[in-house]
């Protein structure tokens, strides 16, 4: 009996032990969560206008402008977007539309408007480089809070501002990043600061939020910055004409939009 | 001369007035000046000249819109002197497009037209396509030839409906001899690759007619995660395929087209699937082996990344002629015969370096029943957003002389291509 209540106890200590450990995990998980709804799901929809500056490691500048349409379906689930290239004259009225489904891959088409045709794309490339620049689809569009182990390093201050920093860790194998540390706003709880480090643990890409304001009572980034340290180059983008809460339907975000753009809202 | 200058002027106005008149509210200029030479690699092709381009290009664009309805225009004025000094200017789109509330959208005017789930592979799409200018490294956009036509576009809840309407048939712009040679089976050796002046290509068109129009149909919706369509066509071939031995010419035989298709992700990348039936409608019976036989034509092809920016696609197409056995029976003595079933096996490779600002790209097409291939090869640089670099080649090979690739084999060139874009 003496024997069978030890075996008790220390399941018992083995449970609680577990619990606590998970709960603290829990509180990282769901300050992960608050941070990923404050930064890709603000509002129900959205529209801006957005200019990409990449500069490589000779000083070397090319831009990108487009505007951005996007629709929640589900707060941290589904989700629309739709992308009209303005610049450069190359990819001038192009047209790029995601359907984001987080537990899935992704559906994305690709409208080439001088040989009218629309092309699926592969959605298996979250790593890599959205159109030519430091950022990533995945940064883009968000990486889902479930997809990593999450845990608070420490709570502290960066510029005077109250963080918990909080390090990321893929659960299953990823090419984008081996560990990620972001330094997410107490307040609003979007990341002022993301580190990327690869497997051998080498610092590669670090995000500044540079600018964060309020539009529409709704508290934004609207000028952020990646930079690729390894490369020793950067992405500035710079949001304007920032809108929410527009109104958007579903149906935009379907073949026929995206052959005639929505000239209701891109203009 | 006075025509010419006229229809500059006309163009100019165009562009200049659209925007004058109010029609839309908003309006973007956007254009780009192209210089492209090539020139073969074949020393003895019977063509005009050694080089396959030597043309500068200025393409004006123009884009003006309101909520409902938009306007654009595209116009490209060209130098060209491959052969003999000449300008040329030509109005690659000139459309308006309105949109009518949930449910329909209208296109008119001169328009490019494509769907299709083929890379380079054409089932269902039985739209103008310029092989002269795919073969000769322009940019893509041109491998697309515009129509004259009437687009509609109606939604429904179950699908989408669209038709094009072209009265006025468009056949695919197709090597003449002058730039690029072919094959031609009458020569009095008995057959050979030939250029112009001599053997200048020219085909009897159809009679601008109401019954001589085009007709195309699809009907497409989403479905899980898949695209799927069905495609309907009447009107004819795009190419000059049949032969009158009465006024011993090329023309384009009557021809009807009804497919399929399906495209979707899988295993990390996207697969398509798309068949076709040409119903051959002047050869009904298949006797007439101066007239394709009708045939079913179907498409495989799956592209997925497989490395660090570096993108792959293959593809296989089969053809199958409908009366084989009344073709062979039918078939002149001494002249070269088809098989039943064509094979044809594409693929493409493109590697983006540098930020995306270089890019590798090879696409090679082989049969491996008429032992023939085409292979296009580019590498292309953005020197800045603005201006781009383009060294490319465009290689053809085959066993035989009168096969689909065959014909071009004395037309291997390599070109140079700088555009400025703003």
């Amino acid at each position: 009996m003496k024997f069978q209540k030890t075996i008790m106890l220390l399941i018992l200590i083995v449970m609680i032990g577990g619990q606590s450990s998970y709960a603290g995990d829990n509180q990282a998980m769901e300050i992960m969560k608050k941070s990923h709804l404050a930064m890709f799901y603000a509002a129900d929809d959205g529209i801006a206008e957005v200019k990409m500056t990449i500069t490589n490691s000779r000083g070397k500048e090319r831009i990108r402008e487009f505007a951005m349409l996007r629709l929640d379906i589900e707060d941290g689930g589904k989700q629309m977007y739709y992308t009209y290239f303005r610049k450069p004259h190359d990819v001038s009225r192009l047209t790029f539309m995601v359907h984001k489904i987080p537990e899935a891959s992704d559906n994305r088409w690709l409208y080439v408007p001088s040989v009218d045709l629309v092309k699926r794309i592969s959605a298996d490339d979250k790593g890599s480089s959205f159109v030519g620049s430091d950022f990533t689809y995945e940064d883009v569009s968000g990486r889902h809070w479930s997809e990593d182990n999450h845990k608070i390093l420490k709570e502290d201050k960066l510029d005077d501002n109250d963080v918990y920093i909080i390090e990321s860790t893929p659960i299953e194998k990823y090419k984008g990043f081996s560990r990620k540390v972001s330094y997410i706003d107490k307040g609003h709880y979007l990341p002022l600061k993301e580190e990327y480090y690869n497997k051998k643990n080498e610092l590669v890409r670090v995000y500044t939020a540079e600018k964060i304001e309020e539009i529409d009572g709704i508290i934004t980034p609207t000028i952020r910055k990646m930079e690729n340290v390894k490369k020793k180059q950067y992405t500035m983008v710079e949001f304007t004409e920032i809108k929410f809460n527009i109104g958007v339907e579903e149906d935009i975000f379907s073949e026929r939009y995206l052959k005639n753009p929505p000239r209701q809202f891109i203009k | 001369m006075l025509t010419k200058k006229y229809s500059y002027l006309m163009a100019l106005m165009i562009i200049l007035l659209i925007p004058v008149t109010g029609l839309g509210s908003e309006t973007y200029f956007t254009g780009f000046l192209q210089g492209l030479y090539g020139g073969g690699l074949d020393k003895d092709n019977p063509t005009l000249s050694d080089l396959t381009a030597s043309e500068t290009r200025l393409q004006l664009r123009m884009e003006s819109f309101a909520d409902n309805a938009e306007f654009f225009a595209r116009i490209d004025f060209v130098y060209d002197d491959f052969y003999e000094h000449s300008t040329d200017i030509e109005l690659r789109e000139g459309f308006a497009k309105f949109r009518f509330g949930s449910f329909l959208d209208f296109k008119i005017g001169r328009q490019i037209v494509t769907w299709g789930t083929g890379d380079l592979i054409f089932i269902n799409d039985v739209f103008a396509k310029d092989y002269q200018s795919f073969f000769t490294g322009r940019d893509d956009q041109y491998l697309k030839a515009p129509q004259n036509a009437l687009r509609l576009a109606l939604y429904t809840g179950t699908g989408t409906l669209d038709i094009v309407y072209t009265p006025r048939f468009t056949p695919n712009r197709t090597p003449t001899g002058e730039r690029l040679s072919y094959y031609y089976p009458m020569t009095p050796e008995g057959g050979g690759i030939v250029g112009a002046p001599e053997y200048l290509f020219e085909a009897d068109f159809p009679e601008a007619s109401f019954e001589n129009s085009e007709l195309a149909g699809r009907f497409s919706r989403y479905l899980g995660n898949a695209d799927i369509a069905l495609y309907g066509y009447t009107g004819f071939y795009k190419n000059p395929v049949g032969y009158d031995m009465a006024t011993m010419s090329s023309y384009y035989p009557k021809l009807n087209v009804y497919g399929a298709s399906v495209r979707m992700p899988i295993f990390g990348g996207i697969v398509w699937a798309e068949g076709g039936y040409f119903d051959s409608r002047d050869d009904i019976d298949g006797d007439n082996p101066m007239i394709p036989n009708s045939k079913i034509s179907t498409l495989i092809g799956f592209e997925r990344q497989i490395g660090s920016n570096l993108t792959a696609n293959i593809q296989y197409q089969n053809e199958k002629m409908i009366d084989f056995d009344k073709y062979v029976e039918n078939l002149p003595v001494g002249m070269a015969g088809k098989e039943e079933t064509y094979h044809l096996v594409t693929t493409r490779f493109t590697q983006l370096l540098m930020m995306e600002t270089l890019s590798f790209s090879a696409f090679a097409f082989y049969s491996p029943n008429e032992e023939d291939f085409y292979g296009r090869f580019l590498a292309n640089y953005k020197y800045s957003d603005a201006i781009t670099l383009a060294l490319g080649a465009n290689i053809f090979d085959g066993q035989d002389e009168y096969t689909s690739f065959g014909t071009f084999q004395k037309n291997d060139n390599i070109y140079l291509k700088v555009t400025y874009g703003y």
